[in-house]
């Protein structure tokens, strides 16, 4: 019969089925609800805001980029 | 056999159906947890000010677009590269390039399929070139590329359609990644205090979760409409940003296991290239083909500023490691740092 068909086939099957194991895989992981992702993002946002300097910026005299005496070079 | 055809081809036919079955299956049940929006738990969250960010330096040195950059630790340094000759690298388009943690070396590549390493040297009688490591082979361009947490190790991507993992001082492949089904244009390591993982986007639309130790893709979405252009992870690790040609850019979290939030506008027509956080994740900085860089408050949704200055397509954005600044890098030869 056609040897050359099984190679195409066998490629593509063997392809099929890791498709499949790869979304089995996937189906039976846990997750939470949205309403508790989107409360821990919040609650990391609101940890961590203060920290932010482009959100609460820092005094200008402590942010070098705001402060006009250094330069850029190229090393 | 004509039988055994018949039997492949079969298999062939289950196959498929069993996983279209199960993507169905998937999207049950992730759509069950769907309960709220990011933008409506958002609300009771505070406005953000009035922004006031400026182009604090412009840095002219390249001869032509700058493609990449990437901030050194120190806060201070940065490396950028471009499509352009240089002495140090034979090829013309060098699309990735990345710091060592340490500070002390670089690497680059791109047009080359390469990632090679560069210790760094501020003498200026050495020739860089000349110690120049050859780590990573691809079979077709690089497009990304960073270290993992030390300097002994490269994770890369490519227009080949995989990831790699790399040993830099031997040059010996450690892991690889296969499931794109076509290039590979950007990837994110995960914030080292949530483990071994990395993300990364493609021209088939899709982003995925990869596990470095065993290879294998942990999660993947597939919401985008078009190729994703630049991935980044939310600071705290548990979820990460996409810009995409469709204009868009996206918010996936990892522990829902969907896209949560959707920052886009009817009046932005143009591929976003290249988004980073804020160090508190607040803020997501987005570059453009359209020259502009938005700024998205990352929780409600909504832009709160759009930042004008590049003469040509916005094609790398990084925040640096300290927050006080983000820097852009454009087609326009220039880099800017804004604060």
């Amino acid at each position: 019969m056609k040897e050359g068909m099984p190679n195409n086939s066998t490629a593509s099957i063997s392809q099929a089925r890791k498709a499949v194991e790869q979304l089995k895989m996937e189906a039976c992981r846990d997750r939470v609800k949205v309403s508790q992702a989107a409360a821990d993002l919040l609650a990391y946002c609101e940890a961590h805001v203060r920290e932010d300097p482009l959100i609460i910026p820092v005094p200008a005299s402590e942010n070098p980029f705001r402060e006009k005496k250094f330069f850029c070079t190229i090393l | 056999m004509a039988a055994d055809g018949l039997h492949e081809n079969e298999t062939l036919a289950s196959l498929k159906s069993e996983a279209e079955s199960l993507k169905g299956k998937l999207e049950e049940e992730r759509a069950k947890l769907h309960d709220v929006e990011l933008h409506q738990v958002a609300e009771r969250v505070e406005a953000l000010g009035q922004f006031v960010m400026k182009t604090r330096r412009t840095l002219k040195g390249h001869g032509n677009k700058v493609l990449c950059m990437d901030w050194c630790k120190d806060k201070r340094r940065l490396v950028s590269s471009s499509q352009e000759h240089a002495v140090t690298m034979p090829c013309t388009w060098v699309m990735a390039c990345a710091y060592a943690p340490s500070g002390c070396a670089i690497a680059c590549g791109g047009l080359d399929n390469k990632c090679s390493v560069y210790p760094l040297t501020f003498d200026k009688n050495e020739n860089m070139a000349a110690k120049k490591k050859s780590v990573a082979m691809h079979t077709n361009y690089l497009s990304a590329c960073s270290f993992t947490n030390s300097d002994m190790q490269i994770l890369t991507a490519s227009g080949d359609g995989t990831c790699a993992l790399w040993d830099v001082e031997s040059g010996q492949l450690l892991q690889s990644f296969h499931g794109h089904g076509a290039d590979v244009l950007c990837l994110d390591l995960a914030p080292s205090e949530t483990g071994n993982t990395f993300v990364s986007g493609g021209c088939d639309k899709k982003a995925m979760v990869w596990d470095m130790r065993s290879g294998q893709c942990v999660q993947a979405f597939e919401t985008h409409e078009s190729d994703i252009n630049s991935v980044r992870y939310y600071p705290s690790g548990d979820a990460f940003a996409s810009g995409s040609d469709d204009a868009t850019c996206r918010l996936y979290d990892l522990r829902a296991d969907r896209e949560v939030a959707i920052y886009s506008k009817e009046s932005i027509i143009f591929g976003a290239s290249s988004v980073d956080f804020s160090l508190s994740g607040r803020l997501l900085f987005a570059g453009y083909n359209d020259y502009t860089i938005n700024v998205w408050d990352v929780l409600k949704g909504s832009r709160v500023s759009i930042l004008f200055g590049h003469e040509n397509r916005v094609s790398t954005l990084r925040v640096s490691p300290d927050g006080t600044a983000f820097c852009s890098g454009s087609w326009d030869h220039t880099l800017r740092v804004w604060a």
